[in-house]
């Protein structure tokens, strides 16, 4: 590569990370300035404060440490859900042998061509039915349902089960393992990358959706960060620095999986695109 | 011990490999046929009553959907989303491309580079939006930098309102689409251009082609799955907007309608008119047009993945 062009390629680099990252530095420092500061076109606060964070964590109703709470239950129930259904699932539709399985594969295929948009009406209709949709603790329940189990979740997990070679089983089947062995000793625990990829990529898009949060949530003390954002955007019309520590305070803990987890968020995309 | 050892010999391995089958697809199919197939026949059924509040009140056969393409804000609906979905698509498809190439060569920094190019892709719709909407205030970031470069913002068409303004709202949260799902976009391309063998190109450059031809007649033809993918879930993607026209533009995507999109039309149709039948009908519409496009994708791709492998 001449050096002009390697100059230019890395110029290049450089400013699309510029328009990708600086965005976020923008919002840690507003969250950090005064009201006086926030249209000044200073990245650094002249007059740093904590008070948008005093409001976030005290003073508004529910508070950052509610929201917060609320996000990391429903995305860890959601999880746990997704990883027992899409294993189990996963397995039987990829090991073992049995009348119907693959009309009934046939049918988790077809569940994923399913929007949640078109769920929308007849699900609200049903968690009425149920009582669900009230001010309690059952509210919880109707979001647990509604995404107990995911249709691409078990795709994955079974195309996982598929690639794992026959003769680790044939080893334990002499042992006299049978199918439910097998898969407790031998498929678990060797399917531990594909079971990170789940639950990561469960944990992101639950912690982020907006969407059924916002449709079946009743109460405030219910609320999740997304959709506590939403709400306080609207409150705060003009106040950004306590609006903006929300943001940075919800997209911390996502970053920080998307660190830790990074190869197994790649490792999925790569799945999903030699799928199709 | 001994009494599932009994078990074993009344049993016959197959049968048992069925019977653990059949007690581990139970459950998980037991809540697909609940939470997809029958919800989905409920949608159909919901779409041909007028359903208010109270209940089913009668049977409309087919008005639901006769009614929708009479409502100009539906169609308005339709042509905000149509006209995102032909604008978002592309750019993001190109960007996507575009980034992967750049971090594909082998420099110093690619995985930094990879990263930072997907870091907008990582963050909730609602954080993400909610920054946009500040940088892109009249007195925000945006202004201040065309500022920087001369533009005088305060006398531009729409007074440097760009989400305000009916006439750029729509293309405003085109360009934060594009800028947050082009990292993902940039992942799918690059599991694809691992996957090429690199002896096409070197073929054709020891034949004299230049590194224009070799783009665009070599990787660009290897790339095909990876466009289609990025093509059909993009469509799909688009065709799905809520979070961000609910965050800039309220439920009625303000201003103006501009921001009004299929979803947000469900929604409102749904909880401020409370007419479920109908809501429901414009849901199945929406079905319809992604399941098309589904289909599309999965003949475009051929089949293989529909088949149980044994």
């Amino acid at each position: 590569m001449s050096k002009v062009r390697k100059y230019s390629f890395y110029a290049l680099l450089i400013f699309y990370s510029v328009i990708t990252i600086v965005p976020f530095l923008w919002s840690l420092s507003t969250s950090f300035k005064p009201s006086e500061e926030v249209y000044q076109s200073n990245l650094i606060p002249d007059a740093p404060t904590m008070k948008a964070y005093a409001t976030v964590f005290g003073k508004i109703q529910p508070n950052f440490q509610t929201l917060f709470a609320n996000s990391l239950f429903i995305a860890c129930v959601v999880v746990i859900l997704h990883l027992i259904f899409a294993a189990l699932a996963g397995y039987a539709f990829a090991r073992l042998r049995f009348p119907g399985r693959d009309v009934l594969f046939f049918v988790v295929l077809g569940c994923m061509m399913i929007p949640d948009q078109l769920r929308l009406v007849p699900m609200y209709q049903v968690l009425v039915k149920m009582g669900l949709i009230n001010t309690g603790p059952s509210n919880y329940l109707a979001i647990f349902l509604i995404k107990a189990i995911s249709a691409a979740d078990v795709f994955l997990m079974r195309q996982y089960f598929l690639t794992m070679p026959k003769e680790m089983e044939d080893a334990a089947k002499i042992d006299g393992a049978g199918p439910f062995q097998l898969f407790t000793r031998v498929m678990l625990p060797n399917a531990a990358p594909v079971l990170a990829t789940v639950a990561i990529l469960t944990f992101q898009g639950t912690w982020n959706d907006l969407f059924w949060p916002s449709i079946v949530l009743q109460s405030p003390s219910h609320w999740t960060l997304p959709f506590g954002i939403l709400q306080f955007k609207g409150q705060f019309s003009t106040d950004w620095p306590p609006i903006m520590a929300l943001v940075v305070l919800s997209t911390v803990p996502i970053l920080a999986l998307y660190t830790f987890g990074q190869r197994y968020i790649i490792n999925v995309q790569l799945a999903s695109s030699a799928k199709g | 011990m001994g009494l599932t050892k009994q078990k074993s010999l009344l049993l016959s391995r197959k049968q048992k490999e069925a019977f653990v089958g059949y007690g581990f697809v139970s459950i998980p199919m037991a809540l697909f046929l609940f939470l997809s197939v029958g919800i989905f026949f409920y949608a159909i059924y919901i779409s041909t009553f007028d359903w208010g509040i109270m209940g089913p009140t009668k049977n409309v056969g087919l008005d639901n959907y006769r009614k929708a393409f009479s409502d100009p804000i539906f169609l308005k609906a339709i042509r905000n989303s149509v006209k995102y979905a032909a604008l978002v698509v592309p750019i993001q498809s190109a960007l996507g491309l575009y980034l992967a190439l750049l971090v594909n060569s082998k420099i110093k920094g690619s995985k930094f580079f990879r990263s930072a190019f997907y870091f907008p892709s990582i963050a909730s719709s609602a954080a993400i939006t909610t920054l946009f909407i500040f940088l892109m205030a009249p007195d925000g970031v945006f202004n201040g930098v065309l500022r920087f470069f001369g533009v005088d913002t305060a006398n531009l068409f729409n007074q440097g309102a760009w989400l305000s303004d009916s006439r750029t709202a729509l293309y405003s949260i085109i360009g934060l689409n594009a800028w947050t799902t082009s990292g993902t976009m940039m992942l799918f391309y690059l599991a694809n251009l691992q996957t090429l063998d690199s002896q096409y190109a070197e073929a054709a450059v020891m034949d004299g082609a230049s590194r224009r031809q070799v783009f665009w007649y070599i990787t660009m033809p290897l790339l095909k799955p990876a466009h289609l993918f990025v093509v059909a879930t993009g469509m799909i993607g688009a065709l799905q907007l809520y979070d961000q026209a609910i965050l800039a533009g309220g439920a009625d995507g303000s201003p103006d309608y501009s921001l009004m999109t299929v979803v947000l039309y469900i929604y409102n149709a749904c909880f401020r008119k409370f007419e479920f039948g109908y809501a429901s009908a414009i849901g199945v519409i929406l079905f319809v047009i992604i399941f098309s496009l589904t289909l599309l994708q999965k003949s475009l791709f051929g089949s293989g993945a529909w088949k149980a492998d044994n």
